[in-house]
């Protein structure tokens, strides 16, 4: 058995393991986070995808041991998470489920993909889906939700940084009325200078 | 794709799907997400060899308390699989190996341990002496005299062989045209993503055998279990909670289903098996595995007269309950003349013992094999008349005005405009266009090619149509149980599973329709044994005819009951009545749903007198014309082909097709969307091939190809919508059609593309070494020819 500190969807879990022990199961087994999915356990259709440090990774294809120290998310961690909200949303419009088997995997992965395409097009997504088998959809409707979802979280942060702009102007805008009220301010309150009048 | 005109009620509404949430949000609950205390996990000792004795079985002496063989399961009854004809051969099929395995990947022994990898080790630990017999794995010349035989008590190798003859077909002998050609589907597996699991114990409290499993429908695998195990079926529950894809592998009783059962009536504590994904390509259902030797007859003027040749199911090792494989050969050559008027048949089938795993059903059930020679044959004989695919299909099929149309081999062909749907897919995919850009040749040498193909598929049949298949369950109805609870919101239990399909909504939305309430007031339950009426599942794309019908009735017996005591109600006479909006309208006002409800359930005294209480109602369903309805439609591809490398492009994929009223266009385009990325698998991609020693050589997806998503394209669609006379709404079923027209529409493509220099595509999958191979065959050919 082998000790391990892993930061698991903002909890920090310590617990000891075998270290024969895929993160897959250390997580379903372990832990009854049972949204991460086994669809082959060799590495090729990407149910089981999670985050570890930032990056989407196979959770069968590596250890519990490796994750020690690391910061891991599932998507029972990503329940309030901003580009995963727009993604559920986009799945859902789209039908871009059916079994609903491949889902968190293919959510985690496309919100992976968001994170590294500014609004990618359709033959972008399906390029970076090519490792995520989904045996129900034929793909179409995943592909699609994908890319509307990277339009509607462009939007959202055009919109925010928008918002931060006016929001920024507007202090900015307050901060130097308030310099220019200060000035005016110590100026009347100055005593007048000698000899200036 | 399609563009869906807008609905004005809940039948044809593309209404977002209400199983989607709980999966977005991660809490799916498959068979291998149940926790349970005390669970132990089993693994299976499986056979290395293709066929062999079992010599001795030994456990290791430390555990052998944990490791079962057949001895230990205590007495099995081996059910008979198959139809219920004396002809159909006995393949007895033990839950564990009983002195003989088969095929390599049978179970020999299960293992059980804490943890699935601790019961691996033990498994790992256990010796199973084999002694090596000889393979069958070829199943053409697993009929030759001199053959091994899998069954010795048999006078040969064939489950059972047949034969088709209609019409004349001693007069094709002298038609001016006759072509023979050779076709190969191969074998292939199911590949649902979530693998098969069962998880069973005894349940203290109920008394009873509770059994989860990944299933398409619980029901059935209930008499199974309980025949097998001896138990009364009211002493066992099977719960088949959400199932991660079957596509037909999950509708036949395995072998594994009665060791965990088994084991569990043993041992005090739940036990579970959890396939994994080698298991499930080496011992799950395969499929297809069809080959084909045809002649077809035509006339000069291209007029299609008949089709003659042998057909050969390569069926495995064994059959699997309830239905084994039977119905491919006799669905293969039943639907060998297409939508085509070919009226002389002459057919033999033979469905063939080999050592390699058995083959259950699978999307589209022998239809893709049959489409796959059909389709092809009408391309060659185009090809030998130097005429355009197309316009020799158009010739040959039939037309709107002779719908109800029945074929030679027995079918009939009910409503639609095949003509129509012919038309509509040459104008989308703009054949004259692709001819012209053949004309002017590819800048990067590849080669262009276009294909079309047409399907039918039969769905909803009914209970005729089983029994003159001698199925062994005759799945000819549905049931539904329509309960409106006191504030007037529905549960409606139905005898389907729901794995995909999305029947919680589009159940709901006929219900809907029916008793003029939202779909979010009524709720959808199947899948547990416990609480569901009896009923067949979901396969043959019957879940819409059957359930759906079902759901029908049974909403109008709830209304008819309403409008009874809403009339009571109001003072008035039922005939006054009518429903809208929830509520009951009468002459001269209105009572809501609730209302009534809450009287029927609650406050029985203000029912009318006589009038028993509750709104609970149970209805079955079976269509008026039970040999089915037909769905169909037109396949059009166009693909680019590398000739040095043989890897395939497709650059166009158009489908029109008709499957009668929709009640969700969201859902059937899902459909139509996901059985072609299915049917693109076996045309491309997918196989299990076997060596010469009966090994599996595809037991991962390192060697076995599932399409993702650069090789699936998005599929442009168009929709016919036909009504169907016998059904309700006029629905026809089309949860398979996808799957049935890509092999042979890709095939066609491919040939088209090397037409100039004649080379055959006639086995599936058409992967690069077998494109390339063949397009450097004909060009030796040509070569030497010149
Ligand atoms: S389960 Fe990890 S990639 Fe398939
Ligand atoms: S929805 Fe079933 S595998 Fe993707």
């Amino acid at each position: 058995m082998t000790a391990i500190t892993i930061d698991l969807n903002g909890v920090r879990i310590a617990d000891d393991v075998e270290p024969r022990q895929s993160l897959a199961d250390f997580l379903r087994e372990r832990c009854g986070l049972t949204a991460t999915h086994l669809g082959c356990e060799h590495g090729a259709c990407g149910a089981c995808t999670v985050v570890v440090d930032g990056k989407a990774t196979r959770s069968c294809l590596s250890l519990a041991v490796m994750s020690d120290g690391r910061v891991v998310l599932t998507l029972e961690g990503l329940r309030n998470d901003q580009i995963m909200d727009i993604l559920r949303r986009q799945f859902h419009e789209c039908h871009a489920l059916q079994c609903g088997f491949c889902t968190p995997g293919m959510l985690i992965m496309a919100r992976d993909i968001l994170q590294r395409h500014q609004s990618p097009d359709a033959n972008t997504v399906r390029h970076e889906l090519s490792g995520q088998i989904c045996r129900c959809t034929g793909y179409a409707n995943i592909v699609k939700a994908v890319v509307a979802a990277g339009k509607d979280l462009a939007a959202a942060q055009a919109h925010a940084l928008a918002g931060a702009l006016a929001e920024a102007e507007a202090l900015i805008q307050a901060e130097v009325q308030a310099r220019v009220d200060d000035q005016v301010r110590a100026q009347e309150d100055a005593p007048p200078k000698p000899g200036t009048e | 794709m399609a563009d869906h005109p807008p609905a004005d009620g809940w039948i044809g509404a593309s209404l977002l799907r209400k199983e989607d949430a709980r999966h977005l949000l991660g809490h799916g609950m498959f068979v291998a997400d149940i926790r349970m205390p005390g669970l132990q996990d089993i693994a299976f000792v499986r056979s290395q060899m293709a066929h062999a004795n079992v010599r001795q079985i030994v456990k290791p002496p430390e555990a052998a308390a944990s490791v079962f063989t057949l001895a230990d399961l205590g007495p099995i009854a081996i059910l008979e699989a198959g139809p219920e004809l004396a002809a159909h051969r006995h393949s007895p099929y033990p839950p564990l190996a009983d002195g003989r395995v088969r095929y390599a990947g049978q179970t020999i022994a299960a293992c059980m341990a804490p943890t699935r990898a601790e019961a691996e080790d033990l498994a790992d630990r256990v010796t199973a002496e084999l002694e090596e017999l000889p393979a069958v794995v070829d199943c053409v010349a697993a009929m030759l005299p001199d053959s091994p035989r899998l069954f010795e008590h048999w006078p040969d190798n064939a489950f059972i062989t047949g034969n088709v003859t209609e019409g004349d077909p001693p007069a094709l002998q002298a038609a001016p045209v006759r072509l023979r050609r050779k076709f190969r589907m191969n074998r292939q597996a199911t590949v649902s993503l979530e693998c098969r699991g069962v998880l069973a114990y005894w349940d203290h409290r109920n008394d009873e055998l509770t059994v989860h499993l990944s299933t398409q429908g619980g029901h059935v695998m209930r008499i199974a279990i309980a025949q097998s195990l001896g138990l009364p079926e009211h002493k066992v529950r099977v719960i088949a909670p959400d199932v991660g894809g079957g596509f037909g592998g999950k509708n036949r009783i395995m072998p594994e289903d009665i060791a965990v059962c088994a084991i569990a009536m043993k041992v005090g504590h739940p036990v579970r098996w959890i396939e994994d994904r080698r298991e499930h390509l080496i011992a799950s259902v395969h499929a297809r595995d069809h080959t084909y030797d045809l002649t077809i007859s035509a006339d000069r003027d291209g007029t299609l007269l008949g089709v003659e040749g042998d057909v050969y199911i390569d069926a495995g090792a064994y059959s699997l309950w309830p239905t084994g494989s039977f119905m491919e050969a006799s669905m293969a050559s039943r639907n060998l003349t297409g939508p085509y008027r070919i009226r002389h048949l002459k057919l033999n089938t033979f469905t063939v013992a080999t050592n390699k795993a058995p083959m259950g059903p699978y999307r589209g059930v022998a239809r893709p094999g049959a489409c796959f020679a059909i389709e092809r044959l009408v391309d060659e004989v185009a090809r030998e008349l130097g005429r355009e695919p197309f316009d020799l299909r158009r010739q040959n099929i039939v037309t709107a005005a002779e719908l109800p149309y029945r074929t030679a081999a027995g079918m009939r062909l009910d409503t639609g405009d095949y003509v129509q749907a012919l038309d509509t897919a040459r104008d989308m995919i703009d054949l004259p266009a692709i001819r012209k850009r053949q004309e002017v040749g590819e800048s990067d040498g590849r080669a262009i090619g276009v294909g079309f193909a047409f399907y039918t598929e039969q769905s909803g049949h009914g209970t005729v149509e089983w029994v003159k298949r001698k199925s062994r369950v005759v799945p000819g109805y549905e049931s539904a149980n329509a309960r409106m609870l006191p504030d007037g919101s529905v549960i409606i239990h139905v005898g389907v599973q729901n794995h995909g399909q999305g029947h919680e909504t589009t159940l709901s939305q006929i219900a809907a329709h029916e008793l003029s309430i939202d779909p979010s007031r009524i709720a959808i339950k199947y899948g547990d044994t416990a609480t569901a009426p009896f009923g067949f599942g979901t396969f043959a794309s019957r879940s819409i005819v059957f359930s759906g019908g079902a759901v029908a009735r049974a909403s109008r017996m709830l209304i008819d009951k309403l409008k009874r005591i809403g009339a009571h109600l109001m003072q008035t006479d039922p005939a006054n009545v009518r429903i809208e909006g929830g509520e009951v309208h009468g002459p001269s006002g209105s009572v809501g749903f609730a209302e009534i409800a809450y009287a029927a359930n609650v406050r029985q005294e203000h029912l009318p007198a006589g009038m028993d209480p509750l709104l609970d109602v149970t209805a079955t369903y079976e269509p008026t014309e039970t040999g089915g309805v037909f769905a169909y439609g037109t396949h059009a591809a166009v693909v680019a082909v590398d000739p040095d490398t043989g890897t395939l492009e497709i650059l166009d994929y158009v489908v029109t097709e008709d499957c009668g009223t929709m009640i969700n266009p969201l859902i059937v385009d899902g459909q139509v969307q996901g059985g072609i990325a299915q049917g693109i698998g076996t045309a491309l991609y997918e196989e299990i091939p076997y060596d010469e020693i009966g090994q599996p050589l595809a037991t991962t997806f390192g060697d076995y190809m599932v399409p993702c998503a650069p090789e699936i394209p998005t599929v442009r669609m168009a929709h016919i919508v036909t009504p169907a006379q016998a059904t309700e709404y006029g629905v026809k079923g089309l949860g398979e059609g996808g799957a049935i027209a890509p092999p042979a529409v890709l095939a066609n493509a491919v040939a088209d593309a090397f037409r100039k220099i004649g080379a055959s595509f006639n086995e599936t999958p058409l992967t690069p070494r077998r494109v390339s191979e063949a397009v450097a065959r004909a060009r030796r050919a040509r070569d030497d020819a010149a």
